[in-house]
């Protein structure tokens, strides 16, 4: 059986974590969670390896989501990196270019928009497994 | 024997030939072979007989927005390659239409295209010694 794609999903809107979870789970991908960036930080460095990041902007403070995304691109194989943010501005999109991020969407999420550029980034990676949902 | 250096290839794609003109002077001076393409046709047909290097794509070729898809697959055919937009104005939904598309860099309408080159140019030295690239280009 191949392996699910792996995804980080940080939020620290706990509702908004959940149902990303549920809603990709579902769509087959094995799923962590982390409520902070440094939390996330925190899996990255102990050598957890994801097929995709998936995280807020505004957290601990504002655009650190921006950070994660650096520190994610610098990452081999570097995962797809996707934000999304309530708070976007020309400057955090052009910080989100300049990382350069993959995917920048603005909430409310349209999850079935969500789903399907994580399913055609995921495709275009060397290595990843097909046949998802 | 020496081998030749690889010659780097260029698409540019805007309606005014002026504009084209221009481009193609500055990029053969860095020994850039040059394509040009005035509209989204001609821009596919030059995509499926070249590989590009470095793409500079007008956002309006013949509508507000239309060179939007245009610079998405060429993100997806070369996913290694530059792909700068020329657009009016950066707003919000502009720079996320350029995330989205893959695009390196978009560049506003009073950039001239001297400024664009150059920032072209710094771009792919900088990928070169950083590996600065997007998922799926390692």
């Amino acid at each position: 059986m191949p392996k699910k794609p792996s995804l980080l999903i940080v939020d620290d809107e706990e509702n908004v974590l959940f149902t990303l979870k549920l809603v990709l789970q579902e769509a087959g991908y094995e799923i962590t969670t982390a409520s902070s960036c440094s939390g996330a930080l925190d899996l990255i460095h102990n050598a957890h390896r994801f097929d995709a990041i998936l995280t807020d902007l505004w957290m601990e403070r504002e655009d650190i989501g921006l950070e994660l995304a650096k520190t994610a691109s610098q990452l081999r194989p570097r995962p797809v990196i996707m934000i999304f943010t309530g708070y976007g501005s020309i400057t955090n999109a052009r910080g989100a270019l300049g990382v350069p991020v993959d995917y920048f969407a603005m909430k409310p999420l349209d999850l079935d928009e969500l789903k399907g550029a994580l399913h055609r980034l995921l495709a275009a990676r060397p290595g990843t497994k097909r046949g998802l949902r | 024997m020496t081998v030749p250096a690889h010659k780097k290839t260029a698409l540019v794609v805007h309606p005014d030939l002026n504009v084209l003109s221009k481009y193609q002077a500055l990029l053969a001076a860095e020994q850039f072979t040059t394509i040009v393409a005035r509209d989204l046709p001609t821009a596919l047909m030059a995509i499926t007989q070249h590989y590009f290097d470095v793409a500079i794509v007008s956002s309006q070729l013949g509508e507000p927005g239309d060179g939007w898809p245009l610079a998405g697959v060429i993100h997806l055919v070369f996913p290694k390659s530059y792909v700068g937009v020329l657009v009016p104005g950066a707003d919000l939904l502009t720079l996320q239409t350029a995330i989205n598309s893959g695009v390196q860099e978009v560049y506003e309408g009073d950039r001239a295209p001297e400024a664009v080159v150059s920032s072209v140019l710094g771009s792919l030295k900088a990928g070169e010694g950083k590996g600065k690239a997007r998922a799926g280009v390692q």
